[in-house]
């Protein structure tokens, strides 16, 4: 047998099986009536944890740092309101509410002292959708707050640190608005909170491990409990120094106490579902509730007897990871499909499950996923992607011999997706091209009936590969899934350290006036010459390699210094070293400080932000300036200087000169030029902690806006302040104009993708182009070249109604929008008013 | 051979309409025919045209000063060109700031054409798909026509022409060894009524339809269906008489008239003479659809 066959067979589930989940009904009347009380119910702040969090912060003084922390997140598992609704099946919440914003005042004292004096708590960048907030809850938080904003740390130290290390100059540029580093501590209106801004993990992002779930959290309490009697055994040898023995001690004390306080969190949903099932006169009610008290005294303690605990223990260490990080909860779900089936397959086998029963649980599942919000702080609302909390589910992939792990759950996930209609979690396919075609049909027309670019495609090899090449064995290398923004996660214990971003697009402009920035009036960087007197092309590169060598430089120290500080100043989750207790219990330490089993699990990520923007603006120096000799540089950086204001015409020509995203090769070469150069800048210099080449992150749906703030005009056309291409690899809004295709060559010109995360490929299309099964089969062929080519992350967007509509308010920024109607294409700014209308009335319709 | 040249207005990647798999459509333009329906006018006259947004214009009224033939003037609501003046030398176009101005048509070389059909030979093998001529029409340029074929064929291009059929036999002929797959329109047997709609009778055309389907190469019919031309039951079976007795393996596939090129008239000067057309109900697509499958034809109606 070949090894195709073999992974045909493996992937391709049975017709029967096939058949049976597309016809399963995930929207029972219990999870109809479930949706619709969270449809109904107004978004809350949600404060008992803060307030418990403080609490057992003002009980603990006299406590090491990271006990503390366990013991804070123990008392708001013991003590947090917890219920069981009327219907519900997989329990265990993050707030109180059906949809609830959890605060955590410790960490941002300020912002939300702010917040409540404001009295405005937004979740998402428009005004429109801000959260309530009880009246009393409100009086409390500004209390807490004010206790925060008195008590904590006098000095921000991270940011000290800086300023003395690197001088007032870099110091005020990093606070401005990201001007050349966006560091995750260092942000505009730094709030000292009780560590620095991203909480306690300082970085990073935990997740559930499924090895855990399988064996149960008491396995790893008892093997914490054996790494502690060993260092108590008298005459044993404690590790290395005083420090780190200490440090040791106490993460193994912390593991015990976390991974006992989510137990006890489980246990209380047992009693109370217990006291519910004794007043309930339902019967079926009454058996449900019933088995959940078996499940919650079960699991996550002790490995899931079947499905419905499987489901149960994943919800549960999903909680609770959300409920530890609390000012950083991107937590994804993980690969739900190869941890929950075989669960599901022993049940089927067993006639203890039907696919009907399986599916509504994952339902109620999703449900419950979606009942967290995110509550966008001052801070974040650069950043982050607004609103979520990025529980990304990761579906497929290969296992260490290449065969498809497609399963029956991964198919139920998409039924799941398509029949709920809920926009989170987003969910991830690792795509390779043994997968089965049908599979990828049906996932293309989930994307087509709910948009949204749900589910994304990942590429499979790639995302092996970047783990093969930094010297993973392939076992643990193939066990990754998307996390937080674009971002990805070996299930053996990656951190996903501080990522730094280097503002590339500033870095340019730096380059254009010779070092000096004309933002702030300061000479910012090294001279590097007139550019005006630049003859060549390979003189513009030769000054913008030379900031950027400069910029790198400061960038790691800066990197070092934040993440030392970091380190040194704020806890180990216990929560995080459970999840990866084989090599963190034995090390003593977390994979932030190293104790994860590859070196490649600490290293950090740079952020290499903007350098499309890059290519662009010296592909039209080099047609505009020096090949068509259109216009001089010394005229061209007027006119940037007067953000082109009097320069119309000239910054046409910018526009129209040759962009990226065109398979121009013109422009693509350039674009690869400096792409490329500078990855290598970057990633020689090693991590200063791991000596690992750093990682490389493009920062998809993250920091273009901010990072565009610092930038002044620049020769792509582009206006001073205004955004930079989001994606990082997305082309110059509107100016891809070659369609799909030519837009993917450009992207995959040079394969480089395995280096980098954040590299999301984001599509637009019309519905018209998904409406039928041959047009289906086309896109999943688009997918496969994508990813044949080398393309990391591709995702496809259907244009909304409402989008449409603005372009018809705003006919100059859409007027490359494209509609198709039966095969024909037309520039919607361009129907008469009557069939723009008509086309706004049948998207609205579709898409429901 | 491949210093050919000829024109073209558009040339379409990821096309996913115009045959199997992806493809990338080169539209011809020029046409013999000047269907009243037609929804791309700029694809009818062989020369570049000059196409104006009026829905970008800023009336700003720069390109007035800017065109050195005098072609413009300020009207009562924004700009007015003289189509007989302006001679689409493109001075107009760099001047407007706001992309409110256009040149539709260029000419290009074999070469030119093939180094951006050859872009997306990926896509072409991992789906089934190739390049497609469509037009305007295919046969009013039959050389160049014949050397891009040539060209996709040592390429190992699956090859797709769209034609209207109206065009020299011996042009035709010449062709035929180089296509994988006809799209042959067939709009009303009546050479009559095709003549007063699209400005010839179909004599020719129906004598290339028959050169065709002899040829054995496969071949899908197009009919375009308009109200008051051919939504007909008498039309539709007369279309349906026609490609059972020729092609009897064929695929028809019926395209409702949809007024989605109606503004492209006016930003070429043009009149647009079915404004008050209806899109074909669906009922009657249906009926029409039922007439073919009558005659035992695979019948398909676009969406
Ligand atoms: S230059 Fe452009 S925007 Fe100004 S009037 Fe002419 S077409 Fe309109
Ligand atoms: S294309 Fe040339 S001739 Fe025609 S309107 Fe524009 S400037 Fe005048």
């Amino acid at each position: 047998m070949t090894s195709e066959t073999l992974t045909r067979e493996s992937g391709t589930i049975d017709k029967v099986a096939a058949e049976e989940i597309r016809s399963v009904v995930v929207m029972t009347d219990r999870l109809r009536k479930l949706k619709k009380e969270w449809e109904d119910a107004e978004p809350q702040v949600y404060v008992d944890d803060t307030l418990l969090f403080t609490q057992s912060w003002k009980e603990t003084e006299a406590l090491p740092l990271d006990l503390r922390w366990a013991k804070a997140f123990a008392k708001r598992m013991e003590e947090c309101p917890i219920q069981i609704r009327d219907g519900e099946l997989i329990v265990g919440s993050l707030t109180k509410f059906i949809r609830g914003n959890n605060v955590t005042v410790a960490m941002k004292p300020r912002e939300i002292l702010a917040m409540c004096e404001s009295g405005r708590f937004d979740r998402k960048l428009s005004d429109i959708s801000s959260t309530a907030i009880d009246p009393e809850d409100l009086r409390k938080l500004k209390e807490d707050s004010e206790y925060w904003v008195e008590h904590m740390n006098p000095v921000n130290y991270v940011n000290e640190a800086l300023r003395e290390e690197l001088g007032d100059s870099h110091f005020d540029l990093m606070f401005d608005r990201g001007m050349i580093f966006e560091g995750r501590a260092v942000r505009e209106n730094p709030d000292r909170g009780l560590f620095q801004g991203w909480g306690a993990f300082g970085g990073g992002v935990g997740q559930p491990s499924a090895d855990v779930i399988n064996r149960g959290l008491n396995f790893v309490i008892a093997r914490a409990q054996a790494e502690m009697e060993k260092m108590d055994a008298s005459g044993a040898k404690l590790p290395g120094s005083a420090s780190a023995a200490l440090r040791k001690y106490y993460l193994l004390k912390s593991i015990i106490v976390e991974c006992q306080a989510v137990i006890t969190f489980a246990k209380r949903h047992a009693a109370l579902a217990r006291e519910l099932a004794a007043k309930e006169t339902d019967p079926t009610r009454k058996t449900e509730l019933e088995k959940i008290a078996e499940a919650c005294d079960r699991v996550p303690a002790e490995p899931p007897r079947d499905y419905w605990e499987a489901v149960q223990s994943l919800r549960f260490l999903h909680v609770a990871f959300w409920k530890e990080s609390s000012d950083r909860p991107e937590v994804p779900v993980g690969r739900v499909d190869q941890i929950l089936n075989p669960y599901y397959q022993q049940d089927l086998e067993e006639g203890a499950l039907t696919r009907q029963q399986a599916a509504e649980l994952l339902g109620a599942f999703w449900l419950k996923i979606r009942e967290t919000e995110n509550l966008v702080t001052i801070k974040r609302e650069h950043r982050a992607a607004p609103g979520t909390l990025l529980p990304n589910v990761t579906l497929c992939g290969r296992d260490e011999n290449d065969r498809d792990l497609t399963n029956e759950i991964s198919w139920m996930v998409l039924e799941v997706m398509r029949q709920i209609k809920l926009s989170e979690p987003a969910v991830y396919i690792r795509y390779h091209e043994n997968m089965d075609e049908k599979f990828v049909l049906h996932a293309l027309e989930c994307n087509r009936d709910f948009g949204g670019g749900n589910p994304a495609f990942l590429n499979d090899g790639l995302g092996t590969e970047r783990y093969l090449v930094r010297g993973v064995p392939k076992y643990d290398a193939v066990n990754w899934n998307a996390s937080g923004c674009l971002g990805y996660h070996l299930d053996c214990g990656e951190h996903m350290a501080g990522s730094f971003n280097l503002n590339q697009a500033k870095v340019l402009d730096v380059t254009l006036h010779d070092g000096f920035d004309t933002r702030t009036g300061k000479q910012l960087g090294p001279h590097t010459g007139d550019v005006s007197r630049f003859t060549t092309i390979e003189q513009f590169y030769e000054a913008w390699e030379k900031q950027e060598d400069y910029f790198a430089d400061a960038l790691r120290k800066h990197y070092f210094i934040w993440w030392s500080s970091e380190i040194a100043n704020s806890p180990m989750s216990g929560l995080r070293a459970a999840m990866h207790y084989e090599d963190c219990i034995p090390a003593g330490l977390t994979s932030r400080e190293g104790g994860a089993r590859y070196k490649v699990c600490s290293a950090s990520w740079v952020g290499d932000k903007g350098i499309t923007d890059v290519g662009d603006c010296l592909a039209a120096i080099k047609y505009l300036v020096l090949d068509q000799k259109k216009v001089s540089m010394a005229e061209l950086l007027k006119a940037m200087d007067a953000n082109w204001e009097g320069y119309e015409d000239l910054r046409k020509m910018c526009l129209n000169a040759p962009k990226y995203g065109n398979d121009d090769d013109y422009v693509d070469d350039i674009y690869n030029h400096v792409s490329k150069r500078s990855q290598e800048i970057l990633q020689s210099r090693p991590d200063p902690f791991t000596g690992e080449k750093p990682l490389l992150f493009k920062g998809a749906a993250a920091g273009h806006v901010t990072h565009g703030k610092a930038v002044g005009a620049l020769p792509n056309g582009r206006f001073a302040g205004t955004p930079l291409y989001d994606g990082g690899i997305s082309a110059m809004p509107g100016a891809d104009t070659h369609g799909p295709t030519a837009l993917i060559n450009s992207a995959t010109k040079w394969s480089h993708a395995y280096e980098l995360a954040g590299v999301a490929l984001n599509m637009k299309f019309s519905k018209a182009v998904l409406n039928t099964p041959e047009k289906l089969k086309k896109m999943a062929a688009l997918v496969k070249t994508f990813n044949k080519r080398g393309g990391w992350h591709v995702q496809f967007n259907i244009h909304s109604a409402q989008e449409l509509m603005e372009a018809r308010k705003e006919p100059a920024a859409h007027k490359d929008l494209l509609v198709r109607v039966g095969g024909y294409s037309a520039y919607f700014v361009d129907l008469p008013p009557e069939l723009q209308e008509e086309i706004v009335e049948r998207t609205m319709h579709e898409v429901g | 051979m491949t210093s050919t040249k000829g024109t073209v207005f558009n040339i379409q990647r990821y096309s996913i309409d115009d045959g199997p798999g992806i493809r990338t459509t080169v539209f011809f333009k020029g046409c013999p025919l000047s269907c009243v329906w037609c929804s791309n006018p700029e694809s009818q006259n062989l020369a570049p045209e000059l196409m104006h947004r009026d829905s970008l214009c800023k009336r700003c009224f720069r390109c007035v000063e800017a065109c050195p033939a005098g072609a413009i003037t300020v009207g009562s609501d924004g700009i007015v060109i003289d189509r007989d003046l302006c001679d689409a030398c493109g001075e107009c176009v760099s001047t407007c700031t706001h992309d409110a101005m256009r040149i539709t048509g260029k000419e290009m070389s074999v070469d030119e054409v093939f180094d951006v059909v050859r872009r997306d030979a990926d896509y072409y093998r991992d789906s089934g798909g190739g390049v497609t001529l469509s037009g305007g029409e295919v046969l009013f340029q039959p050389e160049f026509a014949l050397a891009l074929l040539k060209r996709f064929r040592e390429a190992g291009f699956d090859t797709c022409v769209d034609s209207s059929g109206q065009g020299d036999t011996e042009g035709l002929r010449r062709l035929i060894p180089y296509v994988d797959l006809f799209y042959f329109d067939i709009k009303h047997l009546d050479p009559k009524v095709h003549r007063a709609e699209t400005g010839r009778t179909n004599e020719n055309i129906l004598r290339n339809f028959a050169e065709v389907a002899v040829s054995g190469v496969p071949l899908a019919v197009r009919v375009p269906v308009v109200p008051g031309f051919n939504d007909s039951v008498d039309a539709i079976a007369d279309i349906a008489e026609l490609v059972a007795v020729h092609a009897p393996r064929a695929t028809v596939h019926l395209l409702p008239y949809h007024r989605y090129g109606q503004q492209k008239y006016a930003m070429l000067g043009l009149d647009y003479e079915l404004a008050a057309a209806e899109t074909p109900s669906e009922e009657f697509l249906k009926a029409a659809r039922a007439i073919m499958e009558s005659r035992g034809l695979a019948c398909e109606i676009a969406v």
